[in-house]
Formats: structure tokens, C-alpha cells, sequence
């Protein structure tokens, strides 16, 4: 059935006998001349060509690649995305820890200053009950020694006092409220007056007013206010910095001279506070205060 | 002019199945042997013994070309005798007439798959045969399933234009005659 020609039958012969005659050549161990030539033009041929297609197929390829990594790109991303997240946290995390170890310096410097015994708080939620009262709560409380009608502080000057006092927390009305009132003193002139929170009635539009008793007390912008300081230092202690002058306001015919004080607090930043447990031997009078800035200072 | 072509059509599929198929990485192990594919085209339309030496030449150019980790002839040999049956069949059974009618392209597909899985098995069995130590059960059939199955796939891409191709040359050419005693170019 398969019928075919000799001739043909010889070619194939002759090519069965040619490749397995190869075969056996390039089997044997050591290279064979006749093979390692024919391998070298192979590879003559095939190095440019395959430069070539390399070049040719180069977007092809790329193209292929994205989309056979196309699942695992997707994963690969979310990974990424998740491990830049977590470095990103790390890295604010660690901004957020310089940021508190300048506070906390700043706090000890301040209570070394005046020779307060201080514990340490974070402000951990700023309740505004009903968006009224100007209150935080701290995270110590009695266990801490923290007990109410405390002065609370931080390393630029007074931030309020206790008035709740729990077990592990605290609640605080800073100076800013409007119920709050802290006795207060001229730093230069040792005058006495009231720094009421908010705006009293009759007065500049302020977060602290300062309420000046004798209406002849020279008083300009620029002018240091300390705290006064009450019987046993409850609730505030005397000589820590509230604020400065901004602007006195001339009322005729009012009873007292109103200012507007500028808080030495920074009250939309509250962090890290310290609350004064135990006030100093002696009155530090304004030895709290920092060294008054030079006119022309290095900064 | 046919021999010419035929010439250009074997050195296309090695250059492009060394450097392009075989550059591909597929997860799954082989890809599609463009080189069975369009020796299939050329031994449907060719005398036994043009087939054999066609097989022969892309089978040893494979051999030779760098991804081959085999010894130079074993591709050779299983291309040689594969591409000889095919026209050795082909010209005692399926042309009617002395000119022939040209395949059709179900019979170049159905021979493709057939062939693909003979050249697998083949070349395994010549690896067996020189104690290629690669050569398992399990790794040679898979190989050979997958490798059959993709050259089957991309055999009406290939197979079947390269067929045409070869009847457009051989209606230019009157004179090339299939048979068993036809020597006509290749």
C-alpha cells in the first residue's frame, strides 16, 4: 500500500543514516568537530536574529508581561500601599513623639522654673458640652494625685484648672471659658486685675480679657499678665504666665480698664499638659516667667 | 521557485520558533512547535523524500540553534521520518489523481495534532533510547498533551496558510506532480 519510490526510500536512508550517524557523534563524550561547527553557525545565525526579534518584540513582550502579572501587579500594589501606609503612620508617629518630648521639656522646664511638682497629662478629647464650655479632659486623675481646683499648665504658660476630678481622668475649664476668672497681675507693675475668659460685656472682642481694678494703672500693649495666685494655691498658683497685652481698651466711664490678652497657650493646640499637684516652698512670684525676648533677639 | 519558497517557509518557522515561541515563558511548560506546523503544510504538498529532507533541514537547524540542550540529530531524525510518513501517506492514499486535489485545511489541522503527538512521543522515545535522563512518564506526558494541544491550536494559523500558499506555487507550476514516483522540486 505504501508504495514508494527506491530513490526516495535512499533519500531517506540517507538522512535517517546522516542523523543518527550525528547522534551518536554529538552523543559521545568531547566535543566533535563536525558538531561543535554546526553549533557554532547555528549560533551565528541565531545571535542577530534573536537580537532582532528581541528589539521587534520588545513592546509585545512588555505588553504580554503586564498582562500576565496583571493579578499579581494588582496584589503587589496593595501590598505596597499597605506597607507605605504603615511607614507613613510610623513616620508621624515619630514626628508626633519629638513633638511631645518639646513639650514635655518645655513643662519641666517650666515647673523646674517655679518649683512646682507637676504630673504630667495628655489632652485627650476636647469636650465642648453642648459647644458651650471650653473644657478638656485629661487622662490622669486622683489615682495620679490630681484632685479638683488644681492649676493646670503647660510649657508656655496657664491653660486652666480642675474642676472634675475621676479616678483616671479629669475634666479641666481652661482659662478661655467664658465662666472661668483667674486673678491676675501685671508682671511689671504688680497691678491686679481679672482675666476673664471670652469677651465681658463692654470689652474687646478677645479669647482672654483682662480686667484692670484701678483705672489710672499704667498699662500698654506688650505688658506680661502672671497669675495672681489664690490661698494655698488653689485654684490657681501664682506666677504662671497667662498672656500678653494686646490691646488696652479706653471706656469712658467704665469701672475698670479692659485689654485684650493674647494667651501664652496655644488653647487649638492643646497636647501635652502638666497638672500642678504640689506648689513650690516658697512663692516663685514671676520667676516662671521666661527671660523677656531681646529686641533684637536671635530669632 | 516552490523549492525556494518551501526554503524560506522551514527557515521562517525555526527562526521564529527558536527566537520568538521559545523566548515566551509560559507557565504551564511548552509552547506550540511552530516548526511541526508548517513542515506538516510542506509534507501534505510534497514527495516523500522532499519531505524527509525538509524535515531533516529544520530538524537539525533546531538541533543546532542555541536553546537546543539535546544532541545535534535527535530533532532531525524524529522530523525526518515524521515529515517522510506524512507525504508517504498523503501520496498513496489521499490524492485521487496525478496533479491531486489540494488538501483541505481540516486534513492540514487533523494532521498537525497527529503529527505533533508522534514527534512528541518521537522524540521521547529516541531520548529513552539514549538515556536522556529527563525522559519520564509523568514529565513527558504532560509535556507532550500540552505541546500537542497548543500546536494543534495555532495550526490553523500556520498550517493552513502555508498550505495555501504551497497550492498557489503549485498551480503556478504545472508541472510539479504528486505521487509515489513523483521527484518534482520541493
Amino acid at each position: 500500500m505504501f508504495r514508494d519510490s527506491p530513490r526516495s526510500r535512499l533519500v531517506l536512508a540517507v538522512l535517517v543514516v546522516a542523523a543518527v550517524a550525528l547522534l551518536v557523534l554529538d552523543s559521545r563524550p568531547g566535543p566533535d568537530p563536525v558538531t561543535s561547527a554546526g553549533r557554532a553557525a547555528g549560533e551565528y545565525v541565531f545571535t542577530p536574529a534573536a537580537a532582532g526579534v528581541g528589539w521587534a518584540a520588545g513592546p509585545a513582550v512588555s505588553l504580554y508581561d503586564g498582562l500576565r502579572q496583571a493579578p499579581h501587579a494588582a496584589e503587589r500594589i496593595a501590598e505596597l500601599e499597605a506597607a507605605n501606609a504603615e511607614l507613613q503612620a510610623r513616620l508621624q508617629a515619630t514626628a508626633n513623639d519629638g513633638e511631645r518630648a518639646d513639650q514635655l521639656a518645655e513643662l519641666l522646664h517650666l515647673s523646674g522654673l517655679g518649683g512646682y511638682e507637676i504630673v504630667p497629662a495628655q489632652a485627650v478629647t476636647r469636650v465642648t458640652a453642648r459647644g458651650l464650655a471650653h473644657t478638656v479632659t485629661l487622662d490622669v486623675g486622683t489615682d495620679s494625685g490630681v484632685r479638683p481646683d488644681m492649676t493646670v499648665v503647660n510649657g508656655h504658660g496657664l491653660v486652666g484648672r480642675v474642676v472634675e476630678a475621676g479616678a483616671s481622668t479629669s475634666t479641666v475649664v481652661l482659662a478661655t471659658d467664658v465662666a472661668s476668672a483667674v486673678g491676675a497681675r501685671l508682671e511689671d507693675t504688680r497691678k491686679i486685675g481679672v482675666v476673664r475668659g471670652g469677651t465681658v460685656p463692654g470689652g474687646p472682642d478677645a479669647e482672654l480679657t483682662l480686667e484692670l481694678f484701678d483705672m489710672e494703672a499704667p498699662v500698654e500693649a506688650g505688658d506680661r499678665v502672671v497669675t495672681l495666685g489664690s490661698h494655698e494655691g488653689a485654684p490657681f498658683v501664682p506666677g504662671v504666665p497667662i498672656g500678653t497685652v494686646e490691646e488696652v481698651q479706653s471706656a469712658p466711664g467704665a469701672l475698670s480698664r479692659l485689654a485684650r490678652l493674647a494667651p501664652a497657650v496655644d488653647f487649638s493646640a492643646l497636647d501635652l499638659v502638666g497638672v500642678v499637684v504640689a506648689g513650690p516652698a516658697e512663692d516663685p512670684r514671676d520667676s516662671v516667667l521666661p527671660p523677656r525676648p531681646e529686641p533684637e533677639g536671635d530669632r | 521557485m516552490r523549492s525556494a519558497a518551501t526554503l524560506v517557509i522551514v527557515a521562517v518557522a525555526v527562526l521564529v520558533q527558536a527566537t520568538a515561541v521559545n523566548r515566551v515563558q509560559f507557565d504551564w511548560g511548552p509552547g506550540p512547535d511552530l516548526v511541526v506546523a508548517a513542515l506538516v503544510a510542506v509534507a501534505l504538498t510534497a514527495t516523500p523524500a522532499a519531505a524527509a529532507g525538509a524535515g531533516f533541514a529544520a530538524g537539525l537547524a533546531m538541533d543546532l540553534l542555541p536553546p537546543a540542550e539535546h544532541p545535534v540529530g535527535r530533532y532531525a531524525l524524529v522530523l525526518c521520518v515524521a515529515a517522510y510518513l506524512v507525504a508517504l501517506l498523503r501520496a498513496n492514499t489521499g490524492s485521487p489523481g496525478a496533479v491531486g486535489s489540494p488538501p483541505s485545511a481540516w486534513t492540514g489541522i487533523g494532521t498537525t495534532a497527529a503529527v505533533s503527538l508522534g514527534v512528541g512521543l518521537g522524540y521521547a522515545a529516541v531520548g529513552l533510547v539514549m538515556g536522556d535522563p529527563r525522559v519520564s512518564l509523568g514529565a513527558t506526558t504532560a509535556a507532550v498533551g500540552v505541546g500537542t494541544l497548543l500546536t494543534t491550536l495555532v495550526s490553523p494559523l500556520v498550517t493552513v496558510p502555508l498550505l495555501w500558499v504551497r497550492n498557489a506555487f503549485t498551480e503556478s507550476e504545472f508541472a510539479t506532480i504528486q505521487g509515489p514516483t513523483g521527484l518534482g522540486g520541493w
